[in-house]
């Protein structure tokens, strides 16, 4: 038996020993716990995960845009709903109003109200002013206050003692009522021949007619109910 | 003959201590060629003992094939990984096979006697 034979088969059974111990101490050393099939795989999740969580972020800035947008238009339809109801403040008179016009003044003669009396006057009525307004409303008067009192749908002009009753509000004489409309129709409606500023002044009312550049219509400052009636079922 | 079964298990069992005792960690990605190569050497060893045994040894056919050996087994772990084939488990299978193989041949050298 040929001694160099055992000789190199012993060499290579070392080299063959010290591999299997490499690979062993490979196999569980520390620094890798993890087998390399499983290292794959997480890493494989990983990616998966990733793209994941970029599709989720391209959704959130979608989503975000989307409630961007929607809040645009929310405020979009609160601007339309506050310039409506502006709208119909102003038709409904419980806002202010300034325009062109006409002051119209009317007044009881001096010694009015001494009813009984010699010189006895003329007294200016709720049916004179109901008049007057009438006239102005038929010659397109779009606001009209009578002393500070903006004439509504519901106002009422009645006669209460010596004094008229406007919105509660008791009125006393000179009447000065503010109407906004086109100032020369609204005045030579007043002031036709035969028409309305003639009857008062032949009555003995002192009419006077003033038209205005600018003049304010104040808003109604009452508070408005409606006890009876409700809206109809659309 | 049982001299050099003895001398085979005390060198393996000297390079396992030397092993252990190496201040050099192989990196983990080398891991799975180096465990086919071993395969392959260990099986080397083993057809060399056989060959001892049957008086037919030959030093540059047992060295080279020791290396060839290895280096195929690593080479074919190599290349499957990058087909996506676990081709290092053909090395394995035919390594093992050949290791059960000299293993039975060598007990009936040592037993015949």
């Amino acid at each position: 038996m040929n001694k160099s034979t055992y000789l190199y088969i012993t060499i290579f059974a070392v080299v063959v020993g010290s591999m299997l111990a490499m690979q062993f101490r490979t196999a569980s050393s520390d620094d890798l716990p993890v087998p390399f099939d499983r290292l794959q795989e997480l890493t494989i999740e990983k990616k998966q995960l990733e793209k994941d969580v970029n599709q989720l972020q391209e959704e959130a800035s979608d989503l975000e845009a989307k409630l961007e947008e929607a809040m645009i238009s929310h405020a979009g339809a609160a601007g339309a709903l506050e310039s409506e109801l502006y709208k119909i403040k102003l038709y409904a008179g419980l806002l202010p109003v300034v325009g062109p016009g006409v002051e119209v003044t009317l007044d009881n003669p001096s010694g009015a109200g001494l009813r009984y009396g010699e010189n006895a006057g003329y007294t200016i009525k709720d049916e004179d002013l109901l008049r007057v307004l009438n006239d102005l409303r038929g010659a397109g008067a779009e606001a009209i206050a009578v002393n500070g009192q903006r004439i509504l749908a519901t106002s009422e002009v009645r006669l209460a003692g010596n004094h008229i009753n406007v919105n509660l509000t008791r009125l006393s004489p000179p009447y000065k009522i503010i109407a906004i409309g086109n100032p020369g129709t609204l005045k030579s409606s007043l002031e036709l021949k035969g028409g309305l500023a003639e009857y008062l002044s032949e009555q003995g009312a002192l009419v006077n007619v003033e038209t205005k550049e600018q003049i304010r219509v104040p808003a109604y400052d009452g508070s408005l109910r409606l006890e009876y009636a409700g809206p109809t079922q659309k | 003959m049982w001299l050099g079964l003895w001398l085979t298990v005390i060198g393996i069992a000297a390079g396992v201590l030397i092993g252990l005792n190496m201040p050099v960690v192989l990196p983990h990605a080398y891991a799975k060629y180096l465990s086919v190569a071993a395969l392959a050497a260990l099986d080397s060893v083993f057809g060399g003992l056989r060959a001892a045994m049957e008086e037919h040894f030959d030093n540059t056919i047992f060295i080279t094939g020791f290396f060839s050996n290895a280096l195929l087994a690593a080479g074919l772990a190599f290349v499957g990984e990058r087909l996506g084939i676990d081709l290092y488990l053909a090395a394995v299978v035919a390594f093992g096979v050949r290791l059960f193989q000299n293993l039975a041949i060598i007990r009936r050298h040592l037993l015949k006697k």
